[in-house]
């Protein structure tokens, strides 16, 4: 792989949340900190995960089972500490509300608390992809490219930048559903992401059967997408929901 | 529509972190690109953090052990002199020679320290250039950096820009060291920079002292977070900016009107003075108010300080008789915390070298820049995920620094007991974490560790190909 497709490869997976970067995070400090902070989290995640799953690995096993319940387990861990993201989150929005009374500023705003969420969302992606799709781009500069024998098809590099970019996009939006789901008791957002997120990472396991890539990364794409129009969907409802409540008050 | 406080808050922490992490940036590109290609100019270096012992690979790791202590120990030692030295003169109010002498090194470091790595990266890129460009390139940039250190008439951007830019030169520079004396000594200056600073009788806590009872800048290469002006206009300025910092939002609106209007008169400059003179005693009666208010506040309130980024909505233009200055609507309260701070504060502060607030935002220690990039640099020999983590853990370090910064300068009733126990463990974690992080990729077997790790998370959700771990393994070495 070139200098060239290895930034080709980057950009693939983080354009996306580089250019999200740019245009809603990088203005308001604040974002940039719960990026920060959320990295650290997801991080902090993987690290624990790594620790207790040391012991078992690597699996020699040919079947598929155990890297179920190694998705299963590192799905649940992750969800639990969305859970308490959100707790953390919940206290940090009182008192930022309680500042903003103090020195007399508008509280938060519903567009505010959303970009938070987002803002956290983006943390836990862009980890996700500098730590399996950058971190294998960057030791491997050099003339020539790398094919798996169980997908042929496709570089090596590519594969993992479109999966990267497939959870970035996923982890990114599911942040904004569950932290709404959350905030209105929807009990329909609070299961979809978690199911979302186990979903996205078994159709990895797909990828297992010889060619099967072909088939895996799309239906992860489908994934990604079906969490994308549901986040638009909610937000844009939540958004006209606010504008005629405002339009009520005056 | 008015601006949520989104915009504002936490701007101060992004001024210090952005240019620390640009540095830290600088130190791995240039680890990263030099390293890889010229191993052979690895010719060790001798400075005073090597005197004692001189690491070769055949020794074994006791022996490079013991070599590091020892290393790390007359290192520490030597500064611990240079520091006291320091107090002394500056005790005596030799400060135009320490000032001269810091000049005096920061042209040493721009044109030797600096001038070799210019080299060395000419030597890589294969630029054609020949001695006498390169000499009166070398020579220009060392002269404006030395212009730049103390004097009062250069931007605020071209002296934050050099001292990024030495904290880069010294960084690289240190990252030649060899491996394990890197390590111990990284460790014996986080320790002995604890002790300097938060013990009774350190040399930096009574360095900071001094100079904030004599209310001085500190002789110092400290990293100004937030632009200020030069001294002609100071007068002026600050007592503006006292006018508007000192009232609350509602009532600085008038005021702002006021002094515009009192400014106009040419002759009414005293009087804008004694305006604020007046204002300023209101202030400190303020002071205690401001201390009475819970942890929170306070917390957020740092994260306004800077405010001339994204916080100067309200900014307007007055003309004064010298200058058009501008005067920022800062939050309300932070000038007058910054103020209390600065006899508190200046002592107690907690973690690294020179964090202080001072009434013109925070400074950051060149000395923390160096420590913090040679860290990620030398991380960046190893491992380019390594150094992503160090850089996270460090900037969560820094970030609990400068909310300690804030939270223990001061006695809190309000302060919830988690933050008591919470954050200084907070700190050391991050701090040692830090350190651990690379500290685990130093040995080989480690490093193999550290990246099973990666793959087996790898496993976890993503691509699960078989021989994987195999091939990037063969890859990556």
């Amino acid at each position: 792989m070139t200098v060239a497709a290895g930034i080709g490869y980057a950009l693939l997976a983080l354009g996306p949340s580089l250019s999200l970067f740019i245009s809603v995070i990088a203005k308001k400090p604040f974002l940039i900190l719960t990026v920060l902070a959320s990295t650290l989290l997801w991080l902090i995640s993987l690290i624990v995960l790594s620790g207790v799953w040391r012991a078992f690995l690597p699996l020699k096993s040919t079947t598929w089972w155990p890297y179920a319940i190694l998705i299963i387990t590192s799905v649940g861990f992750q969800e639990g500490l969305r859970v308490l993201l959100w707790k953390a989150y919940k206290r940090l929005e009182d008192i930022l509300d309680a500042f903003a009374d103090r020195v007399s500023k508008p509280r938060l705003f519903l567009t505010d608390k959303m970009q938070i969420a987002l803002a956290g969302g983006l943390g836990h992606g862009v980890a996700h992809a500098v730590f399996f799709c950058l971190s294998l781009l960057t030791p491997a500069f050099g003339p020539a490219t790398f094919f798996v024998d169980r997908c042929a098809q496709i570089p090596f590099f590519l594969v993992s930048a479109q999966i990267a970019l497939a959870f970035v996009t996923i982890h990114t939006f599911s942040m904004v559903i569950a932290f709404n789901g959350y905030a209105q008791g929807n009990k329909v957002d609070q299961y979809f992401v978690p199911a979302i997120h186990l979903v996205a990472g078994m159709v990895t396991l797909v990828n297992f059967a010889s060619g099967g890539c072909v088939i895996g990364i799309p239906i992860l794409y489908l994934v990604a997408v079906l969490t994308l129009i549901h986040c638009g969907k909610m937000v844009f409802r939540r958004l006209t929901e606010n504008r005629s409540r405002q339009g009520n008050f005056q | 529509m008015e601006s949520s406080i989104l915009e504002s808050i936490g701007s101060e922490m992004i001024g210090v972190m952005s240019p620390v992490s640009i540095c830290m940036l600088l130190v791995v590109l240039l680890v990263y690109t030099l390293s890889s290609s010229s191993s052979s100019s690895d010719a060790a270096i001798r400075t005073a953090a090597n005197l004692v012992y001189q690491e070769t690979s055949t020794d074994s790791p006791t022996e490079k052990l013991e070599g590091a202590l020892l290393n790390a120990l007359v290192f520490v030692i030597f500064i611990t002199l240079i520091t006291f030295l320091l107090v002394v003169l500056y005790y005596y109010n030799f400060t135009n020679f320490l000032k001269n002498y810091m000049r005096f090194s920061t042209f040493f470091v721009l044109g030797t320290m600096g001038g070799s790595i210019f080299l060395s990266i000419i030597q890589h890129f294969s630029i054609p250039v020949d001695s006498i460009t390169c000499f009166l390139l070398l020579f220009n940039f060392t002269v404006v950096g030395v212009l730049s250190v103390f004097s009062e008439g250069m931007p605020i951007v071209l002296r934050q820009g050099y001292m990024v830019c030495l904290g880069v030169i010294v960084a690289t520079w240190f990252t030649k060291l060899p491996e394990w004396t890197t390590w111990v000594l990284l460790v014996a200056l986080a320790i002995y920079d604890l002790v300097a600073v938060l013990a009774p009788g350190g040399p930096l806590k009574l360095l900071v002292e001094l100079a904030s009872s004599r209310d001085e800048e500190l002789p110092a290469l400290v990293y100004e977070a937030r632009p200020t002006v030069s001294q002609n206009e100071r007068s002026g300025r600050s007592g503006l900016r006292l006018l508007v910092g000192g009232v609350s939002e509602t009532r600085s609106v008038e005021l702002q009107a006021l002094s515009r209007g009192s400014a106009d008169g040419s002759e009414n400059h005293g009087n804008l003075e004694y305006t604020a003179a007046d204002v300023e005693n209101v202030e400190h009666e303020r002071n205690s108010e401001v201390e009475r208010l819970p942890l929170v506040g306070h917390l957020f309130r740092e994260g306004f300080l800077s405010s001339d980024g994204s916080s100067c909505e309200y900014s307007t233009v007055v003309d004064n008789r010298e200058n058009e200055i501008v005067v920022e609507e800062m939050s309300p309260l932070v000038d007058m915390m910054e103020l209390g701070d600065e006899r508190e504060q200046g002592g107690r502060r907690d973690g690294r070298e020179n964090d202080i607030i001072v009434d013109k935002g925070i400074k950051l220690g060149l000395g923390d820049f160096v420590f913090y990039s040679v860290l990620v640099g030398r991380a960046a020999m190893y491992d380019l995920m390594t150094v992503y983590a160090c850089y996270l853990a460090i900037i969560s370090g820094l970030g609990c620094t400068l909310i300690l910064l804030v939270v223990c300068g001061r006695a809190l009733p309000a302060l919830p007991n988690f933050y008591h126990s919470g954050n200084p463990i907070l700190l050391l974690n991050s701090v040692v974490n830090g350190a651990f992080c690379c500290w685990d990729s130093n040995k080989p077997v480690n490093v193999l560790i550290f990246s099973e790790k990666l793959h087996c998370q790898r496993n976890t959700d993503d691509f699960v190909v078989d021989g994987f771990v195999n091939i990037v393994e063969r890859i990556s070495t």
